[in-house]
This record gives C-alpha cells, structure tokens and sequence, in this order.
C-alpha cells in the first residue's frame, strides 16, 4: 500500500490532492458565503492565476518580464472596447462570452509582436523592455481617445454576479495552474528550463529556442489576457492608470520570488500569502501597504531568494519530498 | 526651416539635461553593473528637496544642488554598502529587483510625506530670452550650462584623480583590482554616491520647469536606459551623444507630429531602444564595460 502511494505521487504528483481542492472550493458558494468573501476568493484565484502565468515566463523560462501586466491592460481594453457601446469609433456591443475570446487572441497577437522583439534580449535588457513596453502602451491608450476613451476611460455594462465571477476565476485558475503543472512535467517545461540554466547549450541540443520562448510567452499572455479581461468586467470600469497599474507588475513578481520561481506550486502559495496580507494592508494602513511590499521584496531577495517551495526543496524537506512538490532539480534564481 | 532649427535648439537644451540625468545611471552600470530601476526615483527625490527648500527657505534650486548633492551623496553610500553590496556575487538579476523595491519604497515614502498633489518650483526667472530670431528659454539654457559643467569636472576627476583612477580601474576587472589593493566595496560604495549625487541634482535642475509628483520616476529611468544602450555604458561622451539624440528626436516627433505634444516621450525611447538593440547592440560608443547580451 505505502509502496503503491509512492508510485501514485511519484506519477501524479499533488494533483490529485489539487482536484480534491477545486472539488472543495467549488462547494463554498452554496455554503451560504458572504458576497465580501466570494469577492475576496475571486481576488485570490485571479492573483494565483496571474502569478502562474508570470512563473511560466519569468521563473521557468528566465525571463524575468517587468512589463507582464501589459497584457492584463490589453485584455482589459480589449473586453472594454468589444462590450461597451460609448466608444466614438465603433461599437460592435457584444456580451461577454462573445468578446472572451476576442480578448484572448488580442493578448496573443500583441505577445507575438512585442516577444519578437524583446525575447531576442536576454537578462536585464528584457526586463527592462518590457517595463518600457507597459509604459509606452499605457501612453498609447491614453492617447487613442477615440478607440479607448483616453484618460476618462470606459464604463462597462455594470453587471453583478458574485457566484459567476466567483466560479469563473475558479475554473480558469485550476485550468491555468494543471496547465503548468502538465507543462513542467513535459518536454515542452523541461526545455523551457534548459533555455533558463543555459541557453546557448539548449540550442545546441536542439531546442527551438526561439519557438519555445515565444510559445511560452504568448501562452503566459493568453491566460493574463482573459484575467484583464475579467477584471474589466467584474471592476465594470477601465482606465489607463488602474489597468496599467505598476502594483501589478510588482506583486505578480514578489508572489512568484515568495513562494519560489520556476516551481508549480510556489505561485499558488504565494499568491495566496502575499494577497491576503496585501489586502489586510490595504484595509489597515493604505497609505503605507505599497512602502511595507517594497520593503518585503528587499526582504526576500535578500534572506529567501529561492522562495518558500525552493527553499523547502533545497534542503530536502523529506514530506515533501515524499509529496513531490513540483520537480527535483534546485528551484534556482538566475 | 526657422522651425527646424528652434526645435533642434530645443531637443539640444533638452538634450543636455538628459545627458546629466544619465550620467549617474550610466556610470554605476559601467562600473559595477548595476542597472538602477530607482533611477527615476533618486531624481525625484532631488527634485523633492529642491521645492522642500524653495519653499521653506526659498534657496535657488540652482544653488540648493549644492547642498543636496552631500545628502544625496550619503543615501548612495549607504545604499551600496548595506544593500547592493551583499549582491554582488549574486546573478545580476538579483540587484534588478532590490533597485525594483527601492524605487517602490522610495516613491511610496516621498507619497505619504509630500501626498501624491503634483509640486512646482516657481522660480521668478521663467522666461526666455531671443539670440538671432531663435528664442532660448533661461531656465533650459541654464541647465544646460551647468550639465556641460558637471560633465567635464566628472571626465576630470575620473581621468585624472586617484580614486577616478580606482573607479575606472574597479570597473575595467574587479578581481584585478582586488590585487592591487583596491578596496573594491568601499570604492564601489563612493561611486554610487556619486551616481546618487548627480542624480538627484538632474532633479533639483528640472524642478522649475517639471512638475514633482511621486511617481514621475519611471519615465526618466527608461529614457536613462535606452540613452545609456545608445552611447555606450559609464562614458560621458556617450552619455551625451545618447542624451542629445534622444532629447532631438522626442522634440521633433513632438514638433512635427500634430496632436501628441510630449506625451510619447516613453513610446519613442522604447522604439529607439529596441532599434538599437537589434542593429547594434554594443551602442554606439565603446563603453566602459561590454554590454553582456547573454
């Protein structure tokens, strides 16, 4: 039996344990949960789907993307554009579900364009790019004001439904986060790693690298643009500066760096943690909850670099390992 | 062709003030490889001070600079040593995000002391003055002849001084250094107090004609990085050549596009970034150290 269990976790990893997880989750609703509470768990699965998405770019592949965020703001104002009827230009007025994939695709074209680019730089000169990349096209918003409505922005039909929003978070983010699970196992997720430890040798062994970092980005856009298009809807307003907000960029990093970059499970961890310390910041001491992360951050890179899971595994923590928490090789930060 | 001219006057004026706004961020790349995200920040904070003392005592920013720069000096120092020097044998990435969090700290403390209205320094000399039909505004001008200054005292006293000698030499191989006695940390620490020096006295310069908030900073780190990939990393002849091009280029789009103004000055340094790092990815100048692309 104990040998049979180990086969099972040795194949299937926690996933079953996560199934059982999303089972459970998807009973809370009728539980008679408050709608404060129901928005707070969409919150937290929006922030846990975001962060995994930036862990497929920044941890597993190595590129650390500043600029990530830029595809939550095209989501957004893709779902923005396509659903209101205020615009001057067009207005093309579909329902939500009609406009859902539009913003998908949106997300992909742009990824495609800019990644052609930027991929082509390594280290630093992508984060950096991409960090310009977020600055110039929330400077592209704010100027097209006939498509996007510039600096006053769109109103979204106002529609609420905690228990939808609530149960569409949740199936995007066990998607998105089987998703990554699938792919670190794969061969696809191990030569994502490979163009992470050395890229010039993954290309001598073979891998497209440039097929695989493009793929792996437009991917990671994808499902941040659905998550910017959700948000547009549930938030029922959009303009430049609360899409394209820098928070956004910073606590999608902080998130991966805490719970540990490049490891399937670090993001859900520390999405959870650092969302809801964020929001008992937020709710205690607003004006200084930005001051307190910004401090965090210094604080982990300088005492927990390879994040909770990396740390964990780094030293053999043996249930886990018995567990098999992602994969063997060191969560490393390059 | 008037037009032309002036606004080629004006992307110089402009120019020269973004060459000493680079400076810093172009030296302490150069000469340890750190790239600053608080860059923006640090200018800020300069140009905080400079309306802190205009208002209160109502020094000149142009002369207040002068005693920013020591404080400011003090922040480098301590920065490096207590911070950025206990990553220094880690992968570069590490310092990105450590300057990533100071610059999120530093915006949000300078938020809840000064409160997130935007500032202004009105100076009582705001006007322009006209040479051959072309006019020259004072405050612009006055910039510029004092970034041409701290240029060339910078090139002097990294060309010909001891510890200019040291910088250049830390910066050239560190581990060399190390063997002739070189006490790399503690250079490195004066450096970035230099670096942090300069720039927040590029801040207290532009506080008269640019108005202080506390997230003007990105913007101002972006256009460092892509001025600094143009000329070169940790040269003052780059900083300036990367200064002028870009400073030339936004005002013309800003001059001969209509309907924009300004606003795209992020949009165009993106462009010019990815431009050169495609074309040419060494910059246009040799640099202090080569950029590593891998």
């Amino acid at each position: 039996m104990k040998k049979f269990s180990r086969i099972l976790l040795r194949k299937w990893g926690v996933f079953p344990l996560w199934g059982l997880l999303i089972l459970v989750l998807s009973a809370y609703p009728s539980t008679g949960a408050s709608s404060i509470d129901l928005f707070t768990a969409t919150q937290v699965f929006l922030w846990v789907t975001l962060a995994s998405n930036w862990n497929l770019i920044g941890g597993m592949t190595g590129y650390l993307d500043f600029g990530h965020a830029v595809f939550f703001g095209i989501g957004a104002y893709t779902m923005g554009i396509l659903v209101t009827n205020t615009s001057l230009a067009f207005s093309p007025n579909l329902s939500f579900w009609q406009a859902l994939p539009w913003t998908g695709l949106v997300s992909v074209i742009f990824a495609l364009l800019i990644g052609w680019a930027t991929l082509r730089l390594k280290g630093p000169y992508f984060s950096i790019a991409m960090l310009s990349t977020f600055a110039a096209t929330r400077e592209l918003i704010r100027i097209l004001r006939p498509i996007t409505g510039g600096g006053s922005g769109l109103d979204l039909p106002p529609v609420l439904n905690r228990v939808g929003d609530y149960y569409f978070m949740l199936i995007l983010m066990a998607i998105v986060v089987s998703l990554m699970g699938w792919i670190r196992r794969s061969k696809l997720g191990m030569s994502l790693v490979a163009i992470r430890e050395d890229e010039i040798g993954a290309e001598m062994r073979g891998i497209n690298t440039t097929f695989h970092k493009l793929f792996a980005f437009a991917v990671a856009a994808f499902f941040t643009g659905l998550c910017g298009a959700f948000w547009a809807w549930q938030n029922t307003y959009i303009d430049p500066d609360v899409v394209f907000l820098q928070n956004r960029n910073i606590l999608m990093i902080m998130m991966c760096m805490l719970g540990g970059l490049g490891t399937v499970w670090g993001p859900v961890i520390g999405a959870l943690i650092l969302y809801l310390l964020q929001d008992s910041l937020w709710s205690n001491l607003a004006d200084y909850h930005l001051l307190v992360l910004g401090i965090l951050l210094i604080l982990i890179i300088l005492f927990v670099p390879y994040g909770i899971i990396g740390t964990l595994k780094n030293n053999n923590i043996s249930f886990l390992e018995l567990l098999n928490l992602g994969n063997k090789t060191k969560a490393k930060f390059k | 062709m008037n037009q032309f001219l002036q606004a080629l006057i004006n992307g110089l004026l402009l120019g020269g003030f973004y060459a000493v706004m680079v400076l810093g961020f172009s030296v302490l790349w150069g000469v340890m490889g750190v790239i600053n995200l608080a860059h923006g920040e640090f200018l800020m904070t300069g140009a905080y001070l400079a309306w802190l003392l205009f208002n209160s005592f109502s020094i000149d920013p142009f002369i207040s600079l002068l005693l920013i720069m020591p404080v400011m000096f003090i922040v480098g120092f301590v920065m490096q040593k207590y911070l950025l020097n206990q990553l220094l044998e880690r992968p570069s990435l590490a310092t990105l995000l450590a300057t990533f969090g100071i610059s999120v700290i530093l915006a949000n403390v300078h938020k809840i002391i000064y409160t997130a209205d935007p500032r202004n320094v009105a100076v009582p000399y705001s006007g322009s003055f006209e040479v051959m039909g072309f006019s020259f505004p004072i405050i612009k001008t006055l910039i510029f002849v004092i970034a041409l200054g701290i240029m060339l005292g910078l090139y002097l006293f990294l060309q010909y001084t001891r510890l200019g000698k040291a910088i250049r030499a830390a910066a050239q191989n560190k581990n060399a250094a190390r063997i002739v006695g070189i006490d790399i940390e503690k250079v490195y620490a004066i450096t970035a107090g230099i670096c942090i020096a300069l720039t927040a006295a590029a801040g207290a310069m532009i506080s008269p004609i640019q108005a202080i908030y506390p997230f003007m900073g990105q913007p101002f780190t972006l256009k460092a990085f892509t001025m600094t990939v143009l000329g070169g990393l940790g040269r003052i002849p780059g900083a300036l050549l990367g200064g002028m091009l870009l400073g030339i280029a936004e005002v013309m789009v800003a001059t001969y596009v209509p309907g924009i103004g300004t606003n795209l000055g992020v949009v165009i340094s993106l462009l010019v970034l990815i431009l050169v790092l495609i074309l040419r990815p060494q910059g246009l100048l040799p640099g202090l150290r080569k950029m590593q692309t891998d």
